[in-house]
This record gives structure tokens, sequence and C-alpha cells, in this order.
């Protein structure tokens, strides 16, 4: 009787850890199709590409965006830590900071509004003053907000 | 034999003000006859009180009133198919004041979306956690990551637009000029649709 409860416990559990398997699996499909639709959509590879010229290495981007994510998962479910010093921190905030930039600018293109601004107020020559408009304010708000707001 | 007369209409053109609008003024010409000059100071359209600020002047209308003057000639078109003409639009300057507006409210209202999508992905939790991760210490404000981050905001920006106030890095047109581009194209198809006579 027993022997019948315990392996009917075990092939609950069996077939529970296959649910989150696939539910897992699933998700993940779902989330990195959409993460990668949405890098491209935005274009920002090809453009870091336009601007460094270098076209042949796309495969290695490619690598590199689907290594990254992973190692973003890898950080978000796992709790140990390096011993490193702040010089680390620097260097990562840094490149995390150019890359939701580009993430912000692209954003920002996307929406047309630039293009119909500039012509309402009739700015044409003198578009990349508005720019910098956007640059400053994220520049400032960001540090506004770690520095001042969330204390 | 008649002689080829090859015609390329001008895409856009501004005027001040004129009356007449000659051959010359929307379209070049190319031709072995010796009516060139002629053909040049046609007239080919007349300004009328109803006409408004942006007039598009179809081939077909150029080629017919050339056929009538000049019927010893065969008229070949290349090129755009029409001119639009816009009417007295002086680039004006633009007022400081209206200027400096839009740039304020450029900038309080991209401050205000960073920091409204810094608690959307609750950045603040994330940066701590990685604080954590990589120096083992916690820490509630990492300011070794948020600091260089805020910069890094900007230069992302300027890498993407290619551009530092009126300086840019490489002679690649930036995606802002290629979207200022498509716009006025569109501008101007609307307007060789609409404003054409002879599509009403």
């Amino acid at each position: 009787m027993q022997h019948i409860t315990k392996i009917s416990s075990m092939i609950k559990t069996v077939l529970v850890n296959i649910l989150e398997i696939v539910i897992g699996l699933s998700g993940g499909l779902a989330v990195g199709a959409g993460y990668v639709a949405f890098l491209t959509v935005l274009g920002i590879i090809p453009r870091l590409i336009q601007l460094t010229k270098s076209g042949r290495f796309i495969k290695i981007y490619i690598a590199c965006v689907i290594i990254g994510s992973l190692f973003g998962v890898h950080l978000s479910f796992t709790n140990t830590t390096w011993d490193q010093s702040n010089g680390l921190l620097f260097v990562w905030g840094l490149f995390h900071g150019i890359f939701v930039g580009m993430l912000a600018a692209a954003l920002a293109e996307v929406l047309n509004v630039f293009p119909i601004l500039a012509k309402r107020i009739g700015v044409e020559g003198k578009l990349m003053w508005l720019l910098m408009a956007l640059m400053f304010g994220k520049i400032i708000g960001s540090l506004f907000q770690w520095l001042i707001f969330v204390q | 034999m008649e002689q080829m007369v090859y015609l390329r209409m001008k895409k856009n053109i501004n005027m001040s003000h004129a009356k007449h609008i000659r051959l010359k003024d929307i379209a070049w010409v190319s031709t072995v006859s010796d009516l060139q000059k002629e053909l040049e100071e046609t007239t080919v359209y007349r300004l009328i009180k109803k006409d408004q600020d942006t007039i598009v002047i179809d081939s077909y209308l150029v080629i017919d009133r050339l056929n009538h003057v000049f019927p010893n000639l065969a008229f070949q078109l290349i090129g755009p198919e029409q001119t639009i003409i816009r009417i007295g639009q002086q680039k004006k300057q633009p007022s400081v004041f209206l200027v400096s507006v839009t740039w304020i409210i450029l900038f309080i209202g991209t401050a205000m979306t960073i920091m409204n999508f810094h608690y959307d992905v609750s950045m603040q939790e994330v940066q701590q956690k990685l604080h954590f991760i990589m120096t083992g210490k916690e820490n509630d404000r990492p300011l070794w990551i948020q600091i260089p981050y805020s910069f890094g905001l900007g230069i992302g920006m300027l890498l993407f637009f290619n551009h530092w106030f009126e300086k840019r890095f490489n002679e690649e047109p930036s995606p802002l000029e290629i979207e200022m581009f498509n716009y006025q194209q569109d501008l101007d198809r609307y307007a060789t649709y609409y404003e054409n006579k002879l599509n009403d």
C-alpha cells in the first residue's frame, strides 16, 4: 500500500516537473523571440555596424546578443558574488548606459516626432540643437534620480 | 524631320512671386534645335488668384502647351513627372522664444521619461543586486554603477544620431536626417497628388 502511494506521488512529481519544463521552455521561447524582434525593429545593431563599418562580423554580433541574454539570465537567477572592486561597476555602468541611450534614441526616432516638430517651428537647419536637448535631458534626469530623487 | 527636345522637370522649386512661369523655371531643356532659347522663355503657366502657395505643374500640361507652340519639335520627358512650386515661402528666421520653449519641453520631457523608465524596469533594485554580485557588499545606492550609466546614456544617443551639436563623427547621414528626408518626400508626394489639377 505504502509503495503505491510512494509511486503515485513520484509520478505526480515527474508530471509536474515535465509541465514546468514545458511552461519554462515556451515562456523562454516567447520572451527570447520577442526580445530579438524588439532589438531588430529598433535597428540598434545595424546602426552600430554602419558606424563601425563591420558588416563582416554580423555573426559575431548575433552570437554576442544571445550569449549576453543568457548571461543576464544567469545573473538574475543566481546569488553568487565575485568580490571585485568598484572599477568593474564603473565600466559595467558606462556600457549599460550607452546601450540604454541607443535604445532611447532609437525609440524617439521611431516615433517620428522630430521631423514634424522641427518643421512646425522652422528649425530644420538647427535640428541637432533639439537633439542635444534630448541628450542633456536624459543625462540630467538620470543623474537627478540617482543622486537626489531616490534618497 | 522632327527634332527631339529632352525635358527634365525640376522636382521642387521655391518662387518669391512670379505671374508667369517660364519653361526654364521648372525644367532643364536639352536639344540640338536652334529654338532652345525660345523654348526656355516660353510661358507654360500663368498664376491666377485661385492658386494657393503650392502649385503642382504636371509634365502633361507642359508638353501639351509646348506641342501647340512648337509643332515641329518632338518632346521627350525624363526624370520627375511633375514640379512642385512653392510660392512666397522664403526661409524665415525661427523665433528664439519658440525654439527655447521647444528645447525646454524636450529637455524636461526626456528627463521625466527616463526617470519613469527607470522605475518601470526597477533599475535601482537590479543595480543593487548587481552591486552585491560584483563586490559582495550590500549598497542601497550603487553610485559607482549609476553615474557612469547616466553619462553612458548620453554617449549612446550621440552614437546613434552621430552628432555632437553641429559636428558629425563621420560623413554618413544620421537616422534623423534620413527621417527628415523621408518626411519631406511624403509631403511632396501628397502635394503632387492633391495639388495636381489633373487628379481632381
